[in-house]
């Protein structure tokens, strides 16, 4: 096996076209994606930049005291009790906000200023801010009424802005809806889980992020770390072109066949399972050091990722090398079906077709956040798409749990095309 | 050592071998004959076990190969029509490669990589990518390549085509002494006649996918035993004469060479005077005559009808 992984290698090595596909291009994309659509992930948008007002009519730390006044008037048991005050510390609505404004990504974007209403009307008629928002008297004791309790009708943040529909008013808008129905998300599950008497997942914010992605996949802002352009489009475009090794190493088992290389090889009395072994092998390995390459240039020359984090990366080596090995599923898939028909037809399909579907699906052009649910859904079970997944949470997380159900599908699926390639390869002679 | 036993190959209704019985026995050195599509490098398939045949076997030491085609793999060497090299490594990892698939390895396989590199003369070119190689020498390591494993049984497929005269002596005169120092049984095709008289004890003839004639050298030759050639060297082409030739009585077959004719007669046939009065009617100007005994490649003629190249 060594010595076919050695001979592929080489063959590899000295194409230059090939190598040009495999490493060249998916750098040059990397660099020209990330620039031209950096605004889609809102990671980096330095250049974005826009100043609000805040006009506070409520009082948190009273609205809290009176909340807990009341629990404490409602009879319930003093273990609920004493849960929910915990809660209230965890879900504090303002202070929430005022975190998502502070954190990294949106702080770069917006600047907050605390004003009194008729201030903030003036600032918003001479445009020096885009827009106002109010938060309502009573938002924090009404807000947790209905947060933890289901009470009452909640609050509502009112925005105030002054040319409806720009960019900027737009994206505050927006950013404030997401607020909201991280809110309201969050609600819905401390209530699910107040049902299910599920008490713990209340104070823990990690359990948190794992059942919100079951529950409905509204995505909470909050939480995470943002991700930039280039860290998304390295990773979309290292697991779109690694699909491209596949198809690689089955156009060299075309040339071997139609060269006779292959005879050569039969003749040798090798088992033609070592033979497709050899190319699961060599596809895996070049796919794994492809990706290594990938990621570590793009951290070397445009600082993707931190270099110096050994947990990050023993888990992006882990992904990679499961992904890695599907690629190898594709190749002997791929070799299986030329091999056979001495036709490589397949394999131009392959790279001229269904790679960039699987690409599109999965989310290496655009996010699928930016497109149907559908996609999405579809996407998370194309090898590259759930490895795209894979990769952006473990970079959020770090957290092996998080990812392990994409990594099983991926894992299935290799399971599956190697399996259907040693039924399909020819196994004694070749006709 | 092995034969095939009425090997037939049919490729989509065209039969490509039909009813192939050959023999060889250990130590003997084959050769196999025959023009374009013969079927010669079909029934050599068939025997390396890469082809399976419609019908009939191969069998190795009285076991079938088509049963168990590991049996004859482990012994056998092939030199295929095709150049059977990755392109773009050089000599030496092709080598390299080729030797490991057989399980050498370590000094054994550098000795044995130097080993056949010699004999094919390539030993100084062998770090250039086979790919700029000229075809003469992609030959030469396409033959190396086979003899690696040292096996019993070396199969060649026209393995000498466009090889300068040089290198071909040499190559043959390796195997050659393979064959008689080492006891290697070699079937050889070629189309170059002077190589199989050269190397060969015994001879095959196929056309049609099927054996025509076989035996020994002399054997076959004493097929023409009652027939001589006339070489007759013309200063250019006449077709006329070659026309009123062909209808002349005794002469057997007239086919027209490079430099004029070649005429099969019956042997002591006195014709050379009636041959000069045709050719002084069509006033061809005769350059050189010579007459000889048969060749092989002239037996080849009398019975396919055909010249062994075009
Ligand atoms: N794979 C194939 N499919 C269909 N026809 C084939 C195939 N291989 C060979 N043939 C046919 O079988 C016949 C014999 O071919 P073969 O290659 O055995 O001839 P050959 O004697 O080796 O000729 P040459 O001297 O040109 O090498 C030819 O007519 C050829 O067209
Ligand atoms: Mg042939």
């Amino acid at each position: 096996m060594g010595n076919f992984l050695k001979k592929d290698i080489l063959v590899l090595l000295r194409d230059r076209t090939e190598l040009m596909i495999l490493l060249l291009m998916p750098i040059i994309l990397i660099a020209i994606l990330s620039f031209a659509l950096r605004g889609l992930l809102g990671g980096e948008t330095s250049d974005f930049h826009m100043d609000v007002a805040f006009v506070i009519e409520d009082d948190e730390q009273q609205g809290i005291v009176e909340f807990i006044a009341d629990l404490e008037n409602t009879g319930m048991p003093p273990e609920v009790v004493l849960e929910l005050e915990h809660a209230v510390e965890e879900v504090k609505p303002y202070t929430m906000l005022e975190q998502l404004m502070e954190s990294e990504t949106v702080s770069d974007m917006v600047t907050v200023a605390e004003l009194d209403f008729s201030e903030a009307e003036e600032a918003l008629e001479n445009e020096d801010i885009v827009a106002i928002l109010t938060i309502p008297e009573d938002f924090t004791y009404r807000s947790l009424q209905k947060m933890l309790l289901n009470e009452g009708d909640g609050s509502d943040l009112l925005i105030t802005v002054k040319d409806y529909g720009s960019i900027r008013t737009d994206a505050f808008i927006n950013m404030i809806d997401r607020y909201v129905s991280t809110m309201n998300f969050e609600t819905a599950i401390s209530q699910t889980l107040i049902k299910l008497g599920h008490e713990e997942v209340l104070s823990g914010s990690e359990g948190e992020n794992i059942e919100a992605q079951e529950l409905g996949g509204v995505e909470s802002i909050s939480a995470r770390e943002p991700v930039t352009s280039f860290q998304y489009y390295t990773i979309s475009m290292a697991v779109m072109f690694v699909l491209f090794v596949g198809s690689a190493i089955a156009s060299k088992a075309y040339v071997e066949k139609k060269q006779h290389v292959f005879n050569r090889i039969i003749l040798s009395n090798q088992h033609p399972i070592v033979y497709l072994g050899g190319k699961i092998i060599s596809a895996s390995f070049i796919s794994f050091f492809q990706l290594f390459i990938l990621f570590l240039v793009s951290s070397l020359v445009f600082r993707t990722f931190p270099l110096d984090e050994p947990a990050f990366w023993g888990g992006i080596a882990v992904i990679a090398m499961i992904l890695a090995i599907c690629v190898g599923g594709f190749a002997a898939l791929l070799t299986a079906v030329t091999v056979k028909y001495e036709n490589d037809a397949l394999n131009h399909i392959f790279a001229g077709g269904i790679v960039t579907l699987l690409a599109f699906i999965g989310g290496s052009f655009f996010p699928t956040s930016e497109m149907p649910a559908i996609i999405g859904t579809m996407g998370n079970w194309t090898p590259n798409g759930a490895a795209l997944t894979a990769f952006l949470k473990w970079m959020q997380e770090l957290d092996m749990n998080v990812i392990l159900p994409y990594l099983l599908r991926i894992a299935v699926l290799s399971v599956i095309l190697i399996a259907s390639s040693i039924l399909i390869f020819p196994k004694r002679r070749s006709v | 050592m092995l034969e095939t036993e009425e090997l037939k190959k049919v490729f989509k209704g065209k039969t490509a071998v039909n009813g192939v019985n050959l023999y060889m026995d250990k130590g003997e050195s084959v050769g196999l004959l025959g023009p374009n599509g013969a079927g010669k490098s079909t029934t050599i398939s068939m025997i390396s076990s890469l082809i399976k045949p419609t019908s009939g076997d191969v069998k190795l030491k009285g076991q079938s190969v088509l049963k168990d085609p590991g049996i004859i793999r482990n012994v056998l060497g092939v030199v295929p029509q095709e150049i059977a090299l990755y392109e773009e490594l050089t000599a030496y990892e092709n080598l390299k490669f080729f030797g490991r698939i057989y399980g050498l390895k370590g000094k054994e396989l550098e000795a044995k990589i130097q080993e056949v590199l010699e004999i094919v003369g390539l030993k100084e070119r062998q770090k250039e990518i086979v790919k700029t190689y000229s075809g003469g020498m992609q030959r030469r390591v396409n033959m190396a390549a086979a003899m690696l494993h040292e096996p019993e049984l070396l199969i060649m497929d026209e393995p000498t085509v466009g090889i300068d005269p040089q290198s071909r002596t040499h190559i043959l005169d390796t195997v050659r002494h393979l064959n008689q120092e080492k006891g290697l049984t070699v079937l050889y095709t070629s189309h170059y006649m002077e190589e199989v008289e050269r190397l060969c004890d015994r001879v095959y003839i196929m056309d049609h996918g099927q054996i025509i004639a076989s035996g020994t050298k002399d054997e076959l030759k004493s097929i023409l035993s009652g027939e001589e050639t006339i070489l007759i060297d013309l200063d250019r082409p006449y077709p006329d004469l070659v026309t009123d030739l062909q209808s002349h009585d005794g002469i057997r077959q007239t086919i027209e060479t490079e430099k004029g004719l070649k005429l099969i007669v019956p042997k002591g046939s006195k014709l050379l005077g009636s041959i000069f009065q045709v050719a002084e009617r069509h006033q061809a100007q005769i350059l050189n005559v010579n007459v000889k005994v048969p060749t092989l490649e002239d037996v080849f003629l009398h019975l396919t009808g055909r010249k062994l190249r075009d």
